[in-house]
């Protein structure tokens, strides 16, 4: 079978076409963001602040990438994979107020982002976690950066895709959690084992 | 003896050696864990993971994007001193593998989050040193461990009645399994755990840490009561499930390792700590005549 790829801007029909164990690769403008991008544009939208990027069926990415500095001042990467997702939590209504349809990450999110992805039309994408190097292969390349003042890893990177993945679908919009659901099973057999 | 120039070389090739390759036990370990998991996404995902370490050491790039934190564990005796300043040999190495794109700039201050940009930083990489008079050579081993695992770690002081001693210490496994369980996917499985007990808070950290950092993960515990537990965990814990990446399989811990010290009468600390699957680590072995052996 095909790889199955979806362009960037993504349509809520698509995402929530999606479902909990489909594979996919992403193609267009990925935005890195973490713990201080998160942070930073929750204030700008507090603020009323103009945005730097348009997040409107955006791909986020958890992550942070190592670049290199050229000498015309642009950055090439050199590797890129996910970072825990689930420190970014506390901010799943702003992401869905952005317009954000894909999370890209590592370890999924909790149950208050799954009720608004279901109410948003959102997914979570699972990364191959410790694979830095295969996965900047899907990057062509490094269109831009904001936030740097926050440090190369915190800073919001706009990666271009050329097929980004593979990415399998952790939550999606239909309730469905493959971490929650593990989790549930998991406690289930610590019970048999140990009471 | 070494001098700056001299240790720094060996630094900086311990910091290459375990920026691009994970350590040749857990690559061991995760062909094992390839060959012998059923679970299909499991499978892919054990491949990929093996085949980016393998990329990494070609391409000469680092294996993950996030370089953890690093200690070094060094040990030294009379007539094998350092014979420099080990702590600014690998202050400064650890500014030039960020420059070579080796190590992504990652310390920041612990409140404000500011990035210096060079990985520089008060108490980085942090060291464990240990004294031992007629040891006649010096161990270092450096250990970059992921902090996506750190968010899985767990401590408790436990006690006799906690601990459920007349019941096989069910109390201790049970709390053990549940750390692996809300770790899920968080620290990167197929992880391992390094488990310390005893002391006060503090020890049972730093055996936590030392456990999963310094000993091989293939190896097996002198101690006939910790080996028997770290084997039960071990094969607990790859019941339950929750496999690579923490999307399912059987492959969800490498290894467990435990580490122990005497406590007092009234507690019982236990403190774990998380390791993800890209064990970046280097050890070398050197002697006082100029030898250098590589020990990981």
């Amino acid at each position: 079978m095909a790889d199955k790829i979806l362009d960037i801007p993504l349509s809520e029909e698509e995402i929530r076409s999606l479902h909990v164990g489909d594979v996919v690769y992403l193609r267009g403008p990925i935005y890195t963001s973490r713990d201080m991008g998160h942070f930073t544009l929750k204030q700008y939208l507090d603020e009323g602040k103009a945005l730097p990027v348009d997040f409107n069926g955006a791909a986020i990415f958890h992550a942070g990438p190592v670049v290199k500095k050229r000498d015309d001042g642009g950055y090439d990467l050199v590797v890129i994979g996910p970072t825990t997702s689930i420190r970014m939590e506390p901010y799943h209504e702003m992401v869905a107020r952005l317009g954000v349809r894909g999370i890209i990450g590592k370890g999924g999110l909790a149950e208050d982002s799954l009720k608004q992805f279901a109410k948003s039309g959102q997914v979570y994408f699972q990364a191959a976690p410790g694979c830095a190097v295969s996965l900047a292969e899907g990057i062509e390349k490094i269109d831009g950066v904001y936030f740097l003042e926050h440090g190369v890893p915190e800073a919001l990177w706009i990666l271009r895709a050329r097929k980004f993945g593979p990415l399998v679908v952790g939550m999606d919009s239909h309730g469905k959690s493959i971490y929650a659901e593990i989790r549930k099973s998991a406690d289930a057999r610590n019970k048999e084992l140990y009471g | 003896m070494w001098n700056v120039e001299s240790m720094g070389k060996i630094v900086d090739d311990m910091i290459y050696r375990s920026t691009t390759t994970i350590s040749p036990d857990v690559r061991a370990l995760m062909e094992k864990a390839f060959a012998e998991e059923t679970n299909d996404t499991a499978k892919s995902m054990l491949q990929a993971m093996l085949e980016n370490e393998r990329m990494a050491g070609e391409k000469v790039k680092p294996v993950c994007q996030s370089p953890g934190f690093p200690t070094v564990y060094v040990s030294f005796g009379d007539k094998s001193l350092p014979g420099c300043d080990l702590k600014k040999v690998w202050a400064e190495a650890l500014v030039r593998g960020t420059n070579r794109q080796l190590l992504r700039p990652s310390m920041v201050h612990p409140l404000t989050r500011e990035n210096p940009g060079d990985n520089s930083g008060v108490g980085v990489p942090n060291f464990e040193i240990d004294y031992v008079p007629d040891q006649e050579y010096l161990d270092m081993l450096v250990s970059f461990k992921g902090c996506g695992a750190e968010l899985a770690n767990a401590m408790q002081i436990f006690t006799v009645a906690k601990l459920e001693k007349g019941n096989d210490y069910a109390g201790l496994k049970r709390w053990v399994l549940d750390a692996v369980i809300k770790g899920g996917g968080k620290p990167c499985p197929p992880a391992a755990i390094g488990i310390g007990l005893g002391g006060q808070m503090d020890v049972a950290c730093k055996l936590a840490r030392k456990a999963v950092s310094v000993r091989r993960w293939d190896d097996v515990n002198p101690d006939p009561l910790y080996g028997r537990l770290e084997k039960e965990l071990y094969e607990a814990a790859n019941s339950l499930g929750i496999g690579p990446a923490g999307t399912g399989g059987k492959t969800t811990l490498l290894a467990v390792k435990i580490e122990g010290a005497s406590t007092h009468t009234a507690i019982a600390p236990a403190a774990i700590t998380f390791h993800c699957w890209t064990a970046r680590r280097a050890g070398v072995r050197m002697y006082p005549d100029g030898r250098v052996e590589t020990t990981l």
